[in-house]
């Protein structure tokens, strides 16, 4: 079997050093002992010994002299009298240098002028090129990496101190330090009046601080108004009915959300707009129907979302909802399950309440809120009779569509769910 | 060159050929594996040497000591180790000999005597003293073998060595190989006189210059000086005369000190061919009638069955796993198990000094243990400088009460040897800083030993000194080093304040197995305190909460604690109420104790006598800032001694100690904080 002829560690630490010459030819006779190349390592020359004998092939691709080596690669191969190489011994087995990202020649243009070394930025778009937006920003970050000394003339408070000032509840940005250069102590807090209403402090969560960011994103960034209208929900609670007595027990019954669900994705393809988002160059239309449904859960609200909704049928959309709904609750969803709605539908029904006003989820442009299903005196052709009603509440972004449009929306919702067997039976 | 004759039979001379033939053939595999990357550092290789390593070990049995150096593939080989642990070693894995902890350098096999390689040239002389004191304390005939190189001989160990081993009559066998260059550094150039054996003379030893690639030459003299040993007849020197054929290192250039011709010329020499010749020419008796221990019955048939053993050797240390990354930080310390510690004892009524306290510690252990054995200048009739050792002479006699030599070093470095060998030594310095030559073998040596043997060694062993600045005693006797010895892993540091700490706490370093070092304030030695007149221990890493308080923390150390205490009982009287915490040892620290009091408190000042860069108050600060940062209603406070050497003049000397006035500023200071 051939022996491999391999860069050796010359010194402590040598991981590279240069190859100077072989001291034989290719198809040479070495005897075990004899010198056969010179590698330049970290101090001086070496000469090499072959610690086999054997016939020297010398690899295709193998080093030059004033080439670099490394520790270990293989440059030749020792072979017994008349043995023939496999090609795999015989390859040339130099690493593949890393090769540099591809960037187009205004990229590299700039980050010659900028000295941005092309190797270390990376690309943000989705071809993997290197842009000139790419190198701005990696010669921002880099910039940046040395915060400037701040001049400080913020209140300064011990760490204990803010630990106290945090278990009583007392904001210590508020008060006066005793301590040298006005530094804020335990004393201080301890002497400061506790709040005039007693109560405890919640720290936040990030659920909570990203469920706060969002609203008010909702109501400060958004032209939101929102729009009621009653239904008659006798036929949808009928066609609930059918599932729950005639399913077996562990066949699922679709919620009433899961129907509003369904519904909606029929009305929203009638009218798209609805789940047009606002951009600054113009309105994007979604062209996939992606709802989300807001889950109470300990940790706080929580919306995943159901893909493609016009594209599933009523059973296999409740048992994905029921999934998502259990995720939530177990604190499991991933953020990809989160990602992307391009309609929401909050019910608060279950907990009694009949109208209210929700708030957008933006990039969507509306959010339907369902009220509680009550039988209720109604009149019908003039008679009073009890009927399932409901109330729904639509709040919408009026920069996107305006009062009308979104009416009209809400109109269509309320017709499918009035008669909703054409739309729920496939 | 002439073959001593030495009517070796066939059997043993193949014998001995085979073992020569092990080590050459393990070394030039190693050579190729070091070139193919397999072996990740140093790598020294023992060819043209053979017949040293085989003709001394020839004559050892298994519970003989071997302690070599960085050359030291041949004596682990000749001591009986497998070539698959040796190569696996090499090569970094879990089934090495030392389970990749060592490599090359330090290749341990305690099991076969095989007492460990050392990266560091002279220390296995001294180590190997030391075996010889235990073996000898132990009424055993075993005997001690030092292996080391012509550069080992200029340097303080082997002087320090020889000279104790001389003195002492221990059964030891100090093996130089003289391959006639330290690295690139020609022995005619390094050393005065021509011979080392020459030397023996200068410590009454008897002294060999031999042949070192005649291994029946070796044989012959190595046999007699084992003889000598396990008969009480004292060490021998025995010089033997050779070359290296390869490289210093593998990867290491060869020919900017030496010729090409001169190489070729002792590859000529060849101690395996030369005894192959012999073989062959029929001495020892006709080939065919003996058996080597192996079986084998010619040196062709060794030959190959030496080349199938290393190949397999090789095979199997290159298909062994990895040494599992967890196990990377285990064995720094004994890890057998103990029966959980007795509740602490009531100090009782009986009050006596800290030197008195320990006197006892001492006296009751030496009584109970027949192992222990001090060491020191002036500890045997004398009975100590410090009263350390007062009457325990005329109780166990010279050999376990030895008086030393002034050679810091070499008595440091012996009881590291006498420790790793079953013996349990007591070093006493007298004076802390005078052991400063010696620290090298302690850190080098004692701390790291139970780590690189993966605790199959066991390191016994109690140094103490005293340390601390007072009474004009001026530079060279005032020092601490405890945050010098708390930096390193492997040794526990123990610092007591009083009588009743420092008597359990040597009670606990003579029943532990790992080193300790046991620094006595010197100013505390004859102040009295409370002792219980039972046996008791104190764990290491227990602080000792000397007094209670709310509104601060002082953790205070060694003379600082009584000052500390002082300066709180003037505090107390304005209202102020200050926690002081005795760490009692430095490593282990207990943190726990600290940060519990840091916790009540919101405020931390560390007084500390010995230098604050890197120090106890860093250390400490820096833990309950990690661990405690939220309980801290100030900045951490640290009150050192002086950044300077200790003065002599006592105003000058008061000036950099800190004294209860001082501390008592410091408290107020972080109090106002
Ligand atoms: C105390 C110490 N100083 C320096 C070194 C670096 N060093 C390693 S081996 C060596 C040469 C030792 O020569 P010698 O003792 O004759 O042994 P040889 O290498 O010839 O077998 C030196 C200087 C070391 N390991 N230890």
């Amino acid at each position: 079997m051939a022996i491999p002829v391999t860069v050796p560690r010359l010194g402590w630490s040598m991981e590279e050093g240069t190859f100077l010459q072989w001291l034989k030819n290719d198809g040479d006779d070495v005897r075990a002992g004899e010198p056969l190349f010179v590698l330049e390592g970290e101090k001086a020359a070496e000469d090499v010994e072959a610690l086999d004998a054997g016939t020297l092939h010398l690899n295709s691709g193998g080093p030059r002299p004033g080439d670099r080596v490394k520790v270990g690669e293989v440059i030749a191969h020792l072979a017994a009298h008349g043995e023939v190489l496999t090609p795999s011994q015989n390859v040339d087995s130099k690493p593949v240098p890393a090769l540099a990202p591809p960037a187009g020649p205004s990229a590299r243009r700039l980050a010659r002028s900028l000295g941005v070394a092309i190797e270390q930025v990376s690309a943000s778009g989705p071809t993997g090129r290197i842009t000139e937006e790419d190198i701005r920003r990696h010669r921002q970050s880099v910039e940046t990496v040395v915060p400037a000394v701040a001049v400080r003339n913020e209140p300064v408070a011990s760490p204990r101190a803010r630990r106290t000032a945090r278990e009583r509840g007392i904001d210590w940005k508020s008060l006066q330090g005793s301590g040298p250069n006005g530094r804020i102590r335990e004393r201080d807090v301890c002497a400061a009046p506790a709040r005039k209403t007693d109560g405890r402090l919640i720290p936040h969560t990030t659920v909570r601080r990203t469920i706060a960011a969002r609203m008010v994103a909702g109501v400060t960034q958004a032209a939101p108004v929102t729009l009621t209208t009653r239904i008659d929900a006798t036929n949808l609670v009928s066609f609930r009915e059918q599932f729950k007595s005639t399913g077996t027990t562990d066949a699922i019954v679709p919620s009433y959300t899961d129907l509003i669900v369904k519904l909606c994705a029929v009305a929203l393809r009638q009218h798209p707009l609805l789940q047009a988002q606002w951009r600054e160059d113009g309105l994007f239309v979604p062209e996939r129907i992606d709802i989300a449904i807001a889950v109470d859960t300990d940790g706080g609200l929580l919306v995943p979302v159901l893909r493609s909704v016009d594209q599933l049928g009523v059973r296999p959309l409740a048992a994905q909802a029921r999934e998502l709904v259990e995720l939530a609750r177990a604190g499991r969803l991933s953020a990809e399950q989160m990602r992307d709605a391009t309609f929401t539908v909050t019910n608060l029904g279950s907990l009694g309440i009949d109208a209210f006003t929700p708030i957008l989820n933006l990039p969507q442009c509306a959010i339907l809120g369902v009220g509680r299903i009550v039988r209720e005196p109604t009149v019908v052709n003039d008679q009073v009779v009890v009927r399932d009603r409901m109330t729904l509440s639509l709040t919408f972004d009026h920069r996107i569509v305006d009062g009308a449009p979104a009416a009209r929306f809400l109109d269509t919702l309320r017709r499918c769910l009035e008669q909703p067997v054409p739309w729920l039976v496939p | 060159m002439k073959t001593m004759t030495t009517g070796l039979d066939q059997g043993r001379l193949l014998h001995l050929y085979r073992q020569m033939q092990v080590i050459r053939q393990c070394e030039e595999q190693l050579a190729k594996s070091h070139q193919r990357g397999l072996i990740h550092g140093a790598c020294h290789t023992y060819i043209g040497q053979e017949a040293i390593a085989v003709g001394v070990c020839a004559h050892l049995r298994a519970d003989d000591a071997v302690f070599s150096t960085h050359r030291g593939h041949g004596h682990a080989l000749a001591k009986g180790m497998p070539p698959a642990e040796l190569i696996a070693e090499l090569y970094g894995r879990a089934t090495g000999c030392s389970r990749g902890r060592g490599g090359s350098m330090h290749l341990f096999a305690p099991e076969i005597g095989m007492m460990g390689t050392s990266g560091i040239v002279g220390p296995c002389i001294l180590q190997a003293a030391g075996a010889g004191y235990s073996f000898k304390l132990l009424k055993t005939d075993r005997v001690a073998v030092a292996f080391f190189g012509d550069g080992a001989v200029n340097n303080g160990a082997f002087h320090e060595g020889l000279n104790l081993a001389g003195i002492w009559k221990l059964p030891v066998l100090f093996v130089c190989e003289n391959n006639q260059y330290a690295t690139e550094i020609p022995f005619n150039y390094a050393a005065g006189s021509p011979t080392v054996a020459s030397r023996a003379a200068s410590y009454g030893l008897p002294g060999f210059a031999l042949d070192g690639n005649d291994v029946e030459a070796i044989t012959a003299v190595a046999g007699e000086a084992v003889q000598r040993a396990r008969g009480g007849g004292g060490a021998t020197l025995i010089e033997c005369k050779t070359y290296r054929t390869r490289a210093h290192a593998e990867g290491m250039g060869d020919f900017t000190y030496r010729t090409r011709e001169e190489v070729e010329e002792w590859k000529g020499r060849c101690p395996i061919r030369r005894l192959r010749q012999r073989l062959d020419a029929g001495i020892g008796g006709p080939v065919a009638s003996t058996v080597n221990g192996n079986g084998h019955h010619s040196p062709d048939a060794v030959d190959a069955e030496v080349a199938a053993l290393v190949a397999e050797a090789h095979r199997s240390a290159e298909a062994s796993p990895w040494p599992d990354p967890a196990t990377a930080t285990t064995h720094v310390y004994d890890e057998s198990p103990r029966p959980s510690p007795a509740p602490p004892l009531p100090p009782g009524s009986r009050e006596i000094t800290m030197m008195k306290a320990t006197h006892e510690a001492l006296a009751e252990e030496m009584a109970k243990n027949p192992k222990i054995f001090v060491l020191g200048e002036g500890i045997g009739k004398r009975g100590g400088n410090f009263k350390t050792t007062e009457g325990l002479y005329d109780l166990h006699g010279p050999e376990r009460l030895c008086d030393t030599p002034i050679c810091e070093r070499g008595f440091v470095g012996l009881a590291g040897g006498a420790a790793m060998t079953g013996s349990r030594p007591v070093v006493d310095f007298m004076f802390a800083d005078f052991v400063l030559d010696g620290v090298g073998e302690i850190l080098n040596q004692i701390a790291k030993m139970q780590y690189m043997s993966s605790g199959r060694i066991k390191m016994p062993i109690l140094l103490r000194g005293c340390i601390g600045i007072g009474h004009a005693a001026a530079t060279h006797h005032s020092g601490n080093y405890y945050p010098l010895y708390a930096h390193f892993p492997g040794l526990r540091v123990v610092v007591p304040s009083t009588p009743y700490d420092a008597k359990g706490l040597l009670k606990r370093a003579l029943n532990c197995h790992d080193p300790v070092l046991f620094l006595e304030p010197r100013e505390l030695l004859g102040i009295k305190g409370p002792v219980p007149e039972q046996e008791y221990e104190i764990e290491f890493g227990k602080a000792a909460v000397v007094r209670e308080g709310r509104d601060a923390t002082v953790v205070a150390l060694a003379g600082m604690v009584r000052r500390t205490v002082e300066a709180c009982t003037r505090l107390a009287a304005r209202g102020v109420s200050v926690e002081v915490i005795d760490p009692r040892t430095v490593s282990p620290l207990d943190s726990d104790t600290i940060l519990q009091s840091v916790h009540k408190t919101g405020r931390l000042l560390i007084v500390d006598e010995a230098f604050a860069p890197f120090g106890l108050g860093a250390e400490v600060a820096a833990r309950v800032i990690d661990a405690g940062f939220d309980d801290l209603d100030a900045p951490i406070r640290r009150l050192h001694g002086a950044f300077t050497p200790t003065p002599y003049s006592p105003p000058l000397e008061k000036a950099v100690v800190p004294q209860a006035d001082d501390i008592e500023r410091a408290i107020r200071a972080l109090l106002e904080e």
